[in-house]
């Protein structure tokens, strides 16, 4: 890819940006609800009050002016304060980005892998019992409610088998003596959610990876190869797979930018600290300033993974770089 | 590709492998005094100014002290204030306070800090859970370090019901007054018998205080610990990862009282659920001008079975509603004879027939003599399945005797908004109580038009007595006002109160006691007092 290209690409990446925080801004807006509503709907709080919290928080002021001292604030770096939590919403952010990659990041890596070998297989044996095997597996658990999965497992894992621990990252109120035993606690912890998390997605994988290996398969260019009398594991490997990838990039890209968006149900169930739950409470109780932190860390993340993947496609597709 | 396969399938087998013995499900006993309490409700901050979650009130009530606490009868005993006297007046209160009390970091505690607090929330309006308590006061003076005088505009009532926590004075002075709303508080410092220790992405810790002036605690830590999942949450205190939960449903409670490990209970919580109708009847209003009639207000009063909401909705936890304060307190006012209006669909269609309220078209709906049908919207929370629920059955109710509703769901917010703005017609939703009346009495007062006084009811008679007894020092006197008040309220029927709903809760009988519900048909926690988490201990 050209230089110029990439800058052009790298602006297109900004504008977008720029246009999803306004329409988030303006969007929470239009959703019906004071945020102040939830705060304040207490039988001890006077009128008073209520005028004082609304100055302080800026939502005195007419939405254009709350608007640009928005923008304002956020190219200084400062994201705002949390209505709910009453404190900087970048201190928040920040501390639950760690368990929402450690849970959705592994669990998509876990996925893609599985799901890809899955649909490798499956389109390789197509039409086998093995096939039929892993394509109702994947159908199964692409389809099937998160949150009653979770559930399930729970209920198995943690009621039945006792071998997981039903909730949170580690044991509350728990001191560790050594990194070890809190590094053990933490996977006694992740394991469950992490495990539903990946299982919830290997479906996508698996389905999406065998569909078009079957079409790459049936290409003249196979018949070719496997006319000239290479191995049949050679021409899957060398002939087939690297162009049946090329979609594959796509989603993963997609999904990895969303990684940081985390998953508010498995967090929900398994009562992990991630970024999806503190999307759902900042929503519940209209925490504008919170809302719009995650959005824009969700924001950047969805693009840049899209412009990685760009850059990704023109080296892997020669078609492409020309 | 085959060997990368196999070495990965490899490694995923030593994994499990290495997990699977050394996990168990239970508690880590990393030591037995340790007691971890699981609730539905969780942190916002820990500046007692900012907070107001039920979660954060038991955790200032237990770091830092007020001048009086409750006993299990709700009676006043001393705490910070070891002993108190009222002028002939009855304006003046004279507190002495304990001396040798000493802040969690070693300060001494005075009588400035006392001043300090109370003037703090009454200038700033800071402190949401307690300030209203401090309404009246005129005047604190501080002759010495251990005697606060306290001067009111009136004889103030409910002076020893003032449970407002005092901070200390050397930490929060060095704060701006304008970052008080966003301070962390990130190392509580009170006086109280615990004292803040850890926190985590889900609980708190807090300690025994060893130096603490009066009756040390029994048990040395105890844990506050937010669960998303209340299912989750039942799992884990019969799986003893929990030693106690609250805000359980009835599901659970039947699964818990099969467990012998388990006390459960379902006690009275301090507040109730309700359907609010616009009588607002300002030009401005856009509710529905038919429901300005008290007829019609008492008439669906007549024709919603309660029991059957708190039977089928609640599950039997609750108890079927009448007027604004909790039966069993002191102040509650239960409807005498002809004033009561039981379940009764005649009685109901018999009131709207005379007010000349008839089925005119033969459609099922009642309509006025100029033909405007008895049709109106019923607004419930959607993520609320109780009162959802509770609202399908008030709409069969209701169409039974010839009044029409349409029932739609939203979120809180926008409810709110609704309300806020006088756009609606009914809904349900409900309000938390406290120990002192004045506090849920106050929420349809007038003033409160444009805030908590959602149905936009007004009543001269009402707001006088409302301040009045703020003002009646005798108990009895006080009861009498209170008592009107709550049958003007049911009289005018601007709420219909639906159902007293329990909060069930629960503690692992098998490892602690020494704990009780507060009051007698009360709760384990959340029940206003420090009782239970002073006195249970591991068996």
């Amino acid at each position: 890819m050209h230089k110029g290209e990439l800058l052009k690409k790298l602006i297109y990446a900004c504008i977008t940006i720029l246009i999803v925080l306004v329409f988030n801004f303006l969007l929470f807006r239009v959703l019906p609800g004071d945020p102040l509503a939830m705060m304040m709907r207490n039988p001890r709080a006077t009128t008073e009050m209520l005028e004082g919290l609304k100055q302080f928080y800026g939502l005195d002021q007419p939405w254009y002016v709350q608007f640009f001292t928005y923008f304002k604030h956020m190219f200084q770096g400062n994201l705002g304060v949390s209505f709910l939590y009453k404190a900087p919403v970048s201190k928040i952010v920040v501390a639950r980005i760690l368990p929402t990659l450690l849970l959705v990041g592994v669990a998509e890596l876990l996925a893609i892998f599985v799901g890809i070998i899955i649909g490798i297989v499956a389109a390789w044996k197509r039409g086998t019992k093995l096939d039929v095997g892993t394509l109702s597996f994947s159908l199964i658990t692409y389809s099937v409610p998160t949150f009653w999965l979770g559930m399930i497992m729970l209920v198995v894992f943690c009621v039945g088998f006792k071998i997981f621990p039903t909730s949170g990252m580690f044991t509350p109120g728990m001191t560790f003596q050594t990194t070890g035993a809190m590094l053990h606690d933490l996977m006694r912890h992740s394991i469950l959610p992490i495990v539903t998390m990946a299982l919830v997605l290997i479906g996508e994988y698996a389905l999406t990876m065998r569909n078009t290996l079957i079409d790459v398969l049936s290409e003249d260019y196979i018949t070719t190869a496997r006319a000239k009398g290479f191995k049949e594991r050679y021409v899957l490997l060398k002939h087939a797979l690297p162009n049946a990838l090329l979609p594959m990039i796509t989603i993963i890209a997609i999904n990895i930018g969303f990684v940081v968006a985390g998953a508010i149900q498995i967090e929900t169930i398994f009562s992990w600290p991630g970024l999806g739950r503190l999307m759902y409470e900042a929503l519940s109780a209209r925490d504008y300033p919170l809302l719009q932190g995650i959005f824009l860390l969700v924001t950047v993340s969805v693009v840049l993974a899209n412009f990685l993947a760009d850059i990704t496609y023109s080296y892997i597709d020669p078609r492409i770089k020309n | 590709m085959k060997r990368s396969v196999k070495i990965i399938l490899a490694a995923m087998l030593i994994l499990a492998l290495t997990i699977v013995p050394t996990g168990c499900g239970g508690s880590q006993g990393d030591d037995v005094s340790t007691f971890r309490l699981g609730s539905s409700t969780s942190f916002d901050t820990m500046n007692p100014l900012s907070s107001y979650m039920q979660v954060t009130y038991e955790f200032f009530l237990l770091v830092y002290d007020p001048l009086v606490r409750y006993d299990e009868d709700y009676d006043t005993v001393p705490c910070l204030a070891k002993d108190w006297s009222l002028s002939e007046d009855e304006l003046v209160w004279t507190f002495n306070l304990e001396e040798d009390v000493l802040w969690h970091d070693g300060e001494p505690f005075t009588s400035k800090d006392v001043k300090y607090t109370y003037e703090l929330m009454m200038d700033t309006g800071l402190g949401y859970m307690y300030s209203s308590y401090l309404d009246g006061i005129t005047d604190i003076d501080t002759p010495d370090d251990y005697t606060v005088v306290i001067t009111t505009e009136t004889p103030k009532a409910n002076m020893l019901m003032n449970t407002t926590p005092i901070l200390p004075m050397h930490i929060i002075e060095g704060i701006a007054e304008k970052d008080l709303e966003i301070w962390e508080n990130e190392e509580p410092i009170g006086t109280g018998p615990f004292m803040y220790d850890s926190k985590g992405d889900n609980f708190v810790k807090i300690v025994r205080n060893e130096d603490y002036f009066g009756d040390l605690p029994e048990i040395e830590a105890f844990v506050f610990v937010d669960y998303e999942n209340i299912d989750a949450m039942a799992q884990a205190l019969m799986l003893g990862e929990l030693d106690g939960a609250t805000n359980l449903n009835p599901a659970q409670l039947d699964q818990l009282q099969k467990d012998s490990n388990v006390d459960v209970i379902s006690g009275t919580e301090l507040g109730f659920m309700q359907i609010g109708i616009n009588c607002w009847t300002d030009p401005q209003s856009k509710g529905n001008p038919l429901l300005r009639d008290k007829t019609i207000r008492q008439a669906m009063d007549y024709a919603i079975n309660k029991q059957k909401i708190v039977d089928m909705a609640y599950s039997g936890q609750g108890i079927k509603g009448t007027t604004l304060i909790n039966p069993g307190d002191f102040y509650h006012y239960e409807p005498q004879g002809a004033e009561m209006r039981d379940y009764d669909p005649e009685k109901g269609k018999a009131l709207l027939e005379a007010a000349g309220y008839i089925d005119r078209n033969g459609d099922g709906v009642r309509e006025t003599v100029d033909g405007k049908p008895l049709e109106f919207e019923f607004i419930t929370i959607a993520d609320n399945v109780e009162e959802v629920k509770s609202g399908q059955l008030i709409v069969s109710d209701l169409a039974e005797i010839g009044i029409k509703v349409k029932n739609i769901t939203m979120d809180s917010g926008a409810l709110y908004d609704r309300i806020i703005e006088g756009s609606y017609d009914m809904f349900i939703w409900g309000w938390g109580s406290d120990i002192d009346p004045t506090v849920i009495l106050g929420i349809i007062i007038t003033d409160q038009i444009g805030g908590n006084n959602e149905p936009f009811f007004s009543n001269a008679r009402y707001d006088k007595l409302y301040i009045e007894q703020q003002a009646a020092m005798d108990e009895n006197e006080r009861q009498q006002m209170v008592f009107e008040m709550q049958r003007i309220v049911y009289d005018e029927s601007p709420y219909i109160i639906l159902v007293y709903s329990n909060n069930i809760q629960a503690i692992r009988s098998d490892r602690w006691t020494g704990y009780n519900q507060i009051p007698d048909e009360g709760l384990f926690f959340f029940n206003m007092t420090s009782l239970n988490y002073m006195n249970i201990k591991p068996l």
